[in-house]
């Protein structure tokens, strides 16, 4: 007897593993009935990604961010696994959707099947409240103030808003209490909830059968393993593939650090909430909590209430033209929205742009002056780990007198930082914390960055940064050639006699002089 | 309910045709469970194999040593505890010769881990747990210490002491 055959006697898994796989399945079914699969792989891959990312993941303002860079920055695959899970909520919001459109059109929620229909909006609702409450986690400027507007729009509820406000916060504040409660939400409460809604919502699939088309031909069915089986999994491979190019390209976005005394910060929603933020915007003042509250509980109710409200058994969806007229209706509405709100969000800077000064910060950083003691077995924390959680008033005080943070410890380097060296050192600091990825910038152009951000910028501004007496030089390439602009820096007087420019002949190197020129006369 | 007929006998060919797209299946679910489990057990199990590095951290100047006393310098060092940084401060002693030879050593007693400190008046290094007893440069030679006290390598680089740790 082998152990299979033993551990069948004792479990009798065999038989069970055969009612599963050897589920009936009319032979109609077709590629449209995958999508119920993709969802259930994408909820296992979100579960393994999220528990190891809980491994890391320490949920308090002081080192949530932290410990989300250090999963990004610091482990091996940890900037894929961020992206999986990323990517992964909104690949399943997609796939959520998709899945009820396709039930609404094929008239699959009809009866028998009400209450599997049921348990599937509740599944989605839980869905969207994972994503709502993963949105708070990375503790990023993002994060944070998304939560705000959240919690404002649940304050709006008429009568018991404030009182929602209070629980969602924890307290009077978003703070400490908010991020552990709305963690222990995201990683307990809500995956308890789905695991036991997938299990009723697939047992009650099993027991009722899948419906099938809404014209169905009479074919033989066939078991759902191998037959059917062989569908979902190309599509759940189509769909891994697809999900694991933007995890590898996209890079999921991490912002600077969240900092509630920063309003100017504009919030957006994660993508799929963009319809509701925007349908916000049409209902002012009195009137918000239609457009918050009002219009979401009635979309919702509806969608609970409709295998009464069309309750023929017709489900060809020309046979019932009120019900694909509203749902035409509900789609386009919300897509509309969605898009206005897409257009509507203010651009986030493009964190891969580097600007000179930071460019210029990273190559002091790295260099002689900081890494003497900023590196591997020095006595202060490696700079090239490039992770940096003091604030910009602490670095200033610190290039400019480093014994303060340790006295008689270390001695204050008698080259210390410039002026402009310094602003370009916390500038470099600033594009760290945004969570940037290294610059893309070398060989002559960096020496070039390098030269104009430590130098040329006490007069010149180049992309609105930089001092007011020269003129601007961001698009000086316009103008000057590489030639020109070597002789303009090495003596202007003799080019304009009446010049207040000083001239940097023998006070920048060959490749300096070489290097800035060439980048100035590339910024056509 | 469905209008669908049960399930007619297989022929050879379905037979075929089946065996091949269970082999697909198998196929797509290896390759798809093999990456994430690549990825999650990177991201898993990578800082779980790290070393840690040694350092040379600065431990005060040779010429405020007195030759022959050990001298207690406490040093500070930070070391990176995944997304925290740890600041550990350890404690040891420094003994110049008359020579001006520079040796460091371990604080840390040989028996059970207690922290040693020196006694100026019996110009000895005694434990203050079980009574172990060492001489200024570290040797065990009363109590249950079975071992001198560990050496830690140190150098001078400008009139500077640095310790490894």
């Amino acid at each position: 007897m082998s152990f299979g055959d033993w551990l069948n006697d004792r479990t009798g898994y065999r038989a069970g593993l055969r009612r599963v796989l050897d589920e009936p399945v009319p032979g109609d079914v077709n590629w449209f009935f995958t999508l119920g699969s993709v969802l259930l792989f994408l909820l296992a891959l979100q579960f393994v990604t999220g528990v190891t990312l809980t491994m890391y993941y320490v949920p308090t303002p002081a080192y949530a961010y932290e410990s989300l860079r250090f999963v990004i920055t610091q482990l091996k695959f940890g900037s894929m696994l961020r992206g999986l899970h990323f990517f992964g909520a909104s690949f399943i919001v997609i796939f959520a959707v998709l899945h009820l459109l396709r039930v609404l059109f094929f008239g699959a929620y009809k009866s028998p099947r009400e209450v599997t229909w049921a348990t599937g909006i509740v599944l989605l609702l839980l869905v969207l409240a994972f994503g709502l409450t993963g949105y708070l986690l990375p503790w990023d400027q993002r994060a944070y103030w998304a939560t705000v507007v959240t919690i404002n729009i649940a304050k709006s509820t008429p009568l018991v808003g404030p009182y929602l406000a209070n629980i969602m916060r924890g307290g009077p504040d978003i703070g400490a209490l908010t991020l552990s409660r709305w963690y222990a939400t995201h990683v307990i409460l809500l995956p308890v909830g789905v695991l036991l809604f997938v299990v009723i919502h697939l047992y009650l699939m099993r027991r009722h059968g899948i419906a099938g088309h809404f014209n169905p031909r009479p074919m033989p069915t066939s078991p759902f393993y191998p037959v059917h089986a062989v569908k979902d999994t190309i599509v759940i491979a189509g769909v891994f593939a697809l999900l694991f190019s933007f995890a590898a390209f996209e890079k999921a976005p991490l912002m600077a650090m969240a900092d509630p005394s920063d309003a100017s910060y504009v919030p957006r929603p994660e993508w799929y909430f963009l319809g509701l933020f925007q349908l916000l915007k049409y209902f002012p003042g009195k009137l918000e909590p239609v457009g918050a509250i009002g219009i979401p509980t009635l979309v919702i109710a509806l969608l609970f209430l409709l295998p009464f409200l069309d309750n023929r058994p017709e489900r060809d969806p020309r046979a019932r033209p009120r019900v694909s007229a509203i749902v035409t209706l509900i789609v386009v509405g919300v897509s509309t929205l969605t898009w206005l709100g897409f257009r509507d969000t203010p651009v986030e800077r493009d964190p891969r742009v580097w600007s000179p000064r930071a460019v210029a910060g990273l190559d002091i950083a790295l260099s002689e002056k900081c890494t003497r003691c900023h590196s591997t077995g020095g006595s202060g924390p490696d700079l090239t780990r490039g992770r940096i959680n003091r604030d910009v008033q602490w670095i200033s005080g610190h290039v400019a007198d480093p014994d303060m943070i340790a006295p008689g410890l270390r001695p204050p380097p008698a080259d210390g930082l410039k002026n402009q060296e310094t602003r370009a050192v916390i500038a470099w600091v600033q594009k760290v914390r945004e969570g940037a990825p290294p610059p893309g910038v070398r060989g002559d152009e960096r020496i070039g960055m390098d030269v104009f951000a430590t130098r040329c910028i006490t007069c010149h501004v180049i992309d609105g940064d930089g001092g007011k007496e020269g003129p601007d030089l961001t698009h000086e390439g316009k103008k000057h050639d590489a030639a020109w602009l070597v002789k303009w820096i090495t003596d202007p007087v003799a080019i304009n006699p009446d010049s207040d420019m000083p001239a940097f002949g023998g006070k920048l190197s060959d490749a300096e002089m070489n290097g800035v020129a060439n980048y100035l006369a590339a910024r056509k | 309910m469905s209008s669908s007929t049960p399930e007619a006998p297989l022929t050879a060919a379905e037979v075929t045709r089946r065996a091949w797209l269970r082999g697909i299946i198998g196929v797509i679910v290896t390759a798809i469970s093999s990456v994430v489990a690549v990825i999650v057990g990177g991201a898993a199990l990578s800082p779980a194999f790290a070393s840690r590095k040694d350092s040379w951290v600065p431990a005060g100047r040779l010429r405020d040593l007195e030759p022959g006393v050990p001298t207690p310098v406490t040093v500070r060092i930070t070391r990176q505890d995944g997304y925290y940084e740890a600041v550990d401060q350890q404690v040891v002693f420094l003994l110049k010769s008359d020579s001006g030879e520079l040796r460091a050593l371990s604080s840390t007693c040989t028996h059970l881990g207690c922290r040693v400190s020196y006694d100026a008046q019996s110009k000895l290094i005694k434990c203050p747990c079980h009574g172990g007893v060492f001489t200024p440069d570290g040797r065990n030679i009363a109590g249950p210490p079975p071992r001198p006290l560990a050496e830690i390598a140190a150098r001078v680089d400008d009139s500077k002491v640095f310790v490894q740790l």
